[in-house]
């Protein structure tokens, strides 16, 4: 069963359009309304943060499935690895937020002496900050091209050495993964709150990262399947794409629970600031925010059959993915932003731009090769795969 | 004598009982049970045997320990012995989740385990009479009605024939 994704002039034409509309309304947004430099930041931080977490994630969940030698998801293993190739793009819009240091991140110019600032000087300054941006995006891009390379080669060669070879990849991946996007969440996330501080931060961002991804390759894998093509991928596929978006978003709502009641019941000022902030001038985004994220992948997808449809699960995959936009704006924006943030035509308008070139890269990297893997080994497990 | 009531089918590895199940089915034979030392996949699907509720009534347990445990909580911390513990309200939803979550797990849990069991039948000193006691070792049965004696253990082994069976008995 040969498939090719053809990226076809007309998506191409829909998405260029999209894009060139987005940044237009985006343009206007500002003139019209003139948000500070602060706002307009935080956007770019925050979409930045939302895309290159799908394209991480989507890493995640290819390393993952190898290392645990998983079978079944090898009929959609080019999902993620064409989301991956987002990361470069990612790399070069972060090195953007240059120019915007001084407008969301408080301390690269703060006046007279702050405590707390000053013990945090040995690693938040400009030159290192930018140092681990060029380390962590290195290293990422490494290991991603190294998988996608890899699977090429098993697809031309059909040579049992380079599957061999995907464990070892997808382990020092995970490994640096691990430590990185901690490390990231505290430079880039963290750090707008820099008197703030909470040390399940970096997993709570994987966590995040994760869900959107899973979340992201189901409404693509459900776009395709409309679209004509990944004929064999089954409701029993579907259902164990639905396990872990459920799953996980439980596990999710466990880090948020988990960070927010050990700052609530240890009543400490330099924690408790974060949750202030948000409960008292954001308090519906809050609620919204675990609502959403929750209530909605909990009870929606909770029942064996709500598992095995995917036009339900691509529509819970979706309120999921705006939820973690959501969360993402309220970890950014008070902290970035602080009473200029709001969620209007600049954020909805920059968001949709991202998107289009996210699905751009997304489509050209899919239609690069075929849409199924050819000469892995474990291709007729997934295919005859049974839940 | 009494006509035998079943024709059981041995069979020691799952692949030609499922594929003599399906023959069977073909040909119209009525299978009783049948009888595995672990669970089978796809048996179920081929005898359409219908799915359990027992999770159905696990997920209604759960919502019952939720609920009793959230609010035995909130009567006890704000009409029967209200305390001021570090400083927080009395109505304290954060401290309260930990132990809702184990009360739903544990009511779930323990309503599954008590329907699963009053389901089987199974209770202290009953008499377990085994059809074929084989099959808590090694061998997979199956048990095929022999409907007034119209079928034969002749007959099943004709349609059976080309698949490895350890034994056809009444």
């Amino acid at each position: 069963m040969e498939e090719q994704f053809i990226f076809r002039k007309q998506y191409r034409n829909i998405l260029i359009v999209l894009m060139v509309v987005a940044f237009l309304v985006a343009l206007t947004a500002v003139f019209a309304f003139r948000p500070g430099a602060s706002r307009i930041w935080a956007n770019i931080l925050l979409n930045n943060q939302f895309f290159l977490g799908i394209a991480l994630g989507a890493a995640f969940f290819i390393a993952v499935n190898r290392v645990a030698m998983s079978g079944w998801h090898t009929i959609i293993q080019r999902l993620p690895e064409a989301m991956t190739s987002f990361i470069p793009v990612a790399f070069i819009l972060m090195l953007l937020i240059f120019f915007g240091m001084n407008s969301i991140y408080h301390w690269s110019h703060y006046e007279g002496y702050d405590e707390v600032l000053e013990g945090k000087k040995a690693w938040l300054n400009i030159p290192f900050f930018f140092t681990r941006i060029v380390l962590y995006f290195t290293g990422w891009i490494a290991f991603t091209w190294m998988m996608r390379k890899n699977s090429e080669s098993l697809m031309i060669s059909s040579d049992l050495k380079y599957h061999n070879r995907r464990k070892i990849f997808a382990g020092l991946y995970l490994v640096f993964f691990a430590i990185t996007v901690s490390a990231s969440s505290w430079d880039w996330i963290m750090s707008l709150d820099p008197h703030w501080y909470s040390t399940i931060f970096g997993w709570y961002v994987l966590i995040s990262m994760f869900v959107t991804s899973l979340a992201f390759i189901i409404i693509l894998a459900w776009f395709l399947k409309r679209a004509g093509y990944l004929t064999q991928l089954r409701d029993d596929h579907v259902h164990d794409l639905a396990i872990l978006l459920f799953a996980f978003s439980i596990f999710w709502s466990y880090e948020w629970y988990a960070e927010y009641f050990l700052i609530w019941y240890g009543h400490l000022p330099e924690e408790t600031t974060y949750y202030i902030t948000r409960l008292n001038e954001y308090k519906a985004i809050f609620y919204l925010n675990i609502g959403i994220n929750f209530i909605v992948p909990f009870f929606g997808l909770i029942r064996v059959r709500s598992k095995r449809n995917l036009n339900w699960v691509a529509m819970v995959a979706t309120v999921v993915i705006i939820g973690h936009w959501i969360d993402y704006w309220l970890m950014i924006m008070p902290g970035a932003a602080g009473g200029d943030s709001a969620i209007g035509l600049l954020e909805i308008s920059m968001t949709i731009l991202y998107a289009g070139l996210f699905i751009f890269v997304l489509f050209r990297s899919l239609a690069r090769g075929p849409l199924i893997i050819k000469n892995d080994p474990l291709l007729d497990e997934s295919l005859s795969y049974e839940s | 004598m009494d006509s035998p009531k079943y024709i059981s089918v041995f069979f020691d590895d799952e692949d030609p009982l499922r594929e003599a199940v399906r023959k069977l089915l073909e040909s119209k034979e009525t299978i009783i049970d049948v009888m595995t030392p672990f669970p089978v996949h796809g048996i179920d699907k081929l005898l359409s045997i219908k799915r359990s509720r027992i999770p159905i009534g696990g997920f209604i347990f759960g919502i019952l320990g939720a609920t009793l445990a959230f609010g035995f909580m909130t009567w006890v911390f704000t009409v029967s012995y209200p305390l001021i513990i570090g400083g927080k309200p009395f109505f304290a939803v954060p401290s309260f989740i930990p132990i809702t979550f184990e009360m739903t797990v544990l009511f779930s849990g323990l309503a599954m385990a008590a329907a699963f069991f009053v389901r089987s039948k199974l209770k202290p000193d009953i008499r377990f009479n085994p059809v074929e006691e084989r099959i808590t070792d090694n061998m997979f049965v199956i048990l095929v009605d022999t409907g007034n004696g119209n079928t034969t253990p002749q007959k099943i082994r004709s349609i059976l024939s080309g698949i490895k069976t350890l034994e056809i008995r009444e």
